[in-house]
């Protein structure tokens, strides 16, 4: 029913709506918080309802509600403390005040929600989670030998041991601890670049990209904005290279740029039949013919981007203007390229 | 295809379904939206659940398709709650389905024969000061016996407030280590341990308390008659509990471990709460009969009373009947299943 990947942390479970979705668990660092916020409020409750009793005494002033008291106090001790986490987590679907603030909710293995008698096995086994025990003399030779510290080695080895990060009383109830966090961003990734509409008009119209690529191209601009421009040049060359000789662009194309406007053809733009408004970029042209006819007009180009203002850099990266033979260009940067990829494989390989 | 337009006019609904799910997360606020609001809630849910089947073929992107993973686990969660305990089914359960399962529980009867034959032999060997004089002091440390001996010297005598006192402490003591037995069942040996322990240190204490020449013996007797059934077999059964549970990890029955571990766990709780319930009892007896200065016949009386009560609780009742047909053992119908004992 539901399956692991081997190395992450999410399980996928199968909803009666036949949907197959992933639970991302919750490790034993991210639930430690939770449990140590879990036994301050259990202690801060019990303290709450001690000084409420402590004040009714005083208040009503009879000597024989004393003992009365002290004896609700001691009953209202065991309840809180054997069943706070049942009762939390049996009325507020799996979550307790602990598990509500580290954004985790207990759910069964199958996805479906828990119950109360899973909740009592897991709340009741949780005593042999967190043994062994250690006593407090052995750290500090005046502490009493009454006092016993719990080390939760029993529970933390088992989170770590099982698929599910299931404790002893997970394992037991059926149950398992995931990450249920209040509010996930949609990521949308925004292109501004306006030179992005303007290239991804000129990829030609048959080109189809393929499932694996749609992938790359969205995990790329995701993640493109971490990364320094030559790094992105860098990681995008080796998808561009084959792409730039068939759709017959000129070599000296931002790499980074071609896949940016992958993205948007991809994702973002409109259906082709509309002409995306290029405002100053209407003559510029990434393909490989139009490269010579392209630098004779560079200049009146060049004026007009200055007119435009605020427009980040060129179209093409490289420098274009700088050489008036084009093969003799294309030959040197298509070797720089060869020899960038050769070093950085070398650089692979070596390390 | 243009998924920043798809995105854009499906995340309007997807916002909407994040929305309710923030509503709906105390319980109860489904009745304040009333059936039109959980009606929108559950399209909207199988809306994004739709969304997510076809985000492969629409070539989401993986961040979005993360945000839906999350959204349709969050809605998910809301949708399907955890059902309330029906308390109409109460009835059927403490007074056929538990007192049934126990009866016909093989754990239980190890229990208690571990429990009470330990109590029986330790008793024994406590009493017999020719032939056994070092066994108790040994067992308990001279200075134990000392103060056991103060405790009871004087006639059980109380006043109300020290009644009342005493039983929350009970209840919170005793229940607590009852709890302790069946959670440390998990790990079978200090499960065993605590009930071997009590059962051993409880009966060397009764048997040195019945000799002839033991001082306080009387009033020990006076104290621990009425609570003893309840107290006693809350005992053995928190064994018993424990031991169910624990004999899962390796009588798998066919099942995988973890599987069995649960139905284990699942088999162990009414035990576990027979248990906790005899554990009050004998807390309360504990608390306002045993000290009390009633005369010694009522005591005696109340003891063979809750004995009665235990046996028929447990024997009476939970006597396998066929009282419906085609009931298993565990109380669950199932006419179709292989019944081997037909």
């Amino acid at each position: 029913m539901s399956t692991a990947n081997a190395l992450d942390t999410t399980i996928a479970v199968v909803t009666p709506e036949n949907i197959a979705f992933e639970y991302q668990l919750a490790g034993p660092f991210r639930r430690l918080p939770a449990y140590l916020i879990d036994v301050a409020t259990r202690w801060a409750v019990i303290l709450l309802f001690v000084f409420i009793l402590l004040m009714i005494g005083v208040l009503t002033n009879i000597s024989s509600f004393g003992s009365f008291l002290l004896a609700t106090g001691m009953v209202i001790y065991f309840i809180i403390s054997w069943f706070y986490g049942t009762f939390l987590e049996t009325y507020f679907n799996g979550r307790t005040i602990g598990k509500w603030a580290c954004g985790l909710r207990v759910i069964c293995v199958d996805g479906r929600p828990i119950d109360g008698t899973r909740a009592v096995i897991r709340n009741l086994v949780r005593i042999a989670d967190i043994a062994p025990f250690a006593a407090a003399s052995q750290f500090y030779d005046d502490a009493s030998t009454l006092i016993w510290i719990p080390t939760g080695m029993v529970g933390f080895i088992s989170v770590i041991c099982t698929r599910r990060m299931q404790r002893l009383g997970d394992l037991a109830a059926g149950t398992m601890v995931v990450v249920d966090e209040k509010s996930w961003r949609l990521p949308v990734t925004k292109i501004e670049d306006p030179r992005v509409p303007a290239l991804a008009a000129y990829i030609p119209g048959d080109y189809r990209v393929t499932r694996s690529m749609a992938r790359t191209l969205a995990i790329y601009c995701e993640r493109r904005a971490y990364l320094t421009p030559a790094r992105r040049r860098e990681i995008a060359m080796h998808l561009t290279t084959p792409l730039i000789e068939r759709f017959e662009f000129r070599p000296d194309i931002d790499p980074d740029l071609l896949m940016v406007a992958l993205y948007h053809a991809t994702f973002l733009s409109d259906s082709r039949s509309e002409p995306p408004a290029l405002g100053p970029l209407a003559n510029a042209s990434p393909l490989l013919r139009d490269l010579k006819k392209q630098t004779s007009e560079l200049g009146t180009i060049n004026l007009r981007e200055q007119q435009a203002g605020p427009v980040d850099g060129p179209l093409i990266a490289t420098a274009v203007n700088e050489s008036a033979d084009e093969s003799a260009k294309e030959s040197a940067n298509e070797s720089a390229n060869e020899s960038a990829k050769e070093s950085a494989t070398d650089g692979a390989v070596h390390s | 295809m243009n998924v920043a337009k798809v995105l854009e006019k499906r995340q309007q609904q997807w916002a909407e379904l994040e929305k309710l799910c923030d509503m709906l997360e105390v319980r109860g606020q489904d009745r304040k939206h009333g059936a039109a609001g959980i009606s929108r809630f559950a399209t909207l849910y199988r809306a994004a659940c739709a969304d997510l089947a076809l985000s492969d073929s629409y070539q989401l992107p993986p961040a979005t398709v993360t945000y839906l993973h999350r959204l349709v686990a969050r809605a998910h969660n809301r949708l399907y709650r955890a059902s309330r305990i029906d308390p109409t089914t109460w009835a059927d359960t403490v007074l056929r389905i538990a007192p049934q399962q126990i009866f016909m529980d093989p754990c239980v009867r190890v229990a208690t024969f571990l429990f009470f034959g330990l109590f029986t032999l330790a008793a024994f060997l406590g009493v017999n000061e020719q032939w056994f004089p070092d066994f108790v002091p040994q067992l308990v440390g001279q200075e134990q016996i000392t103060q056991f001996e103060t405790m009871y010297e004087k006639p059980v005598s109380g006043s109300l407030d020290h009644y009342i006192a005493m039983a929350g402490f009970y209840i919170m003591h005793n229940t607590g280590i009852g709890l302790q037995c069946f959670a440390f069942g998990i790990l079978i040996i200090p499960c065993l341990f605590k009930l071997a322990f009590n059962a051993v240190t409880l009966g060397a204490m009764f048997g040195y308390m019945a000799r002839e020449d033991s001082s306080g013996g009387d009033n020990f007797m006076h104290f621990v008659t009425a609570h003893g059934p309840f107290e006693l077999t809350a005992i053995a059964l928190a064994g018993a509990a424990g031991l169910r549970f624990g004999l899962g990890l390796f009588y798998t029955n066919g099942l995988t471990r973890v599987q069995s571990l649960r139905d284990a766990a699942t088999r162990a709780v009414p035990i576990m709460a027979a248990s906790a319930t005899l554990f009050f009892l004998a807390a309360f007896t504990e608390g306002f009969i045993s000290p009390s200065p009633l005369p010694y016949l009522f005591k005696a009386f109340w003891a063979i009373f809750s004995a009665g009560l235990i046996s028929f609780y447990f024997v009476v009742l939970g006597f396998p009947r066929d009282d419906r047909p085609f009931l298993k053992n565990d109380g669950t119908f199932d006419p179709f299943a292989n019944d081997e004992s037909l």
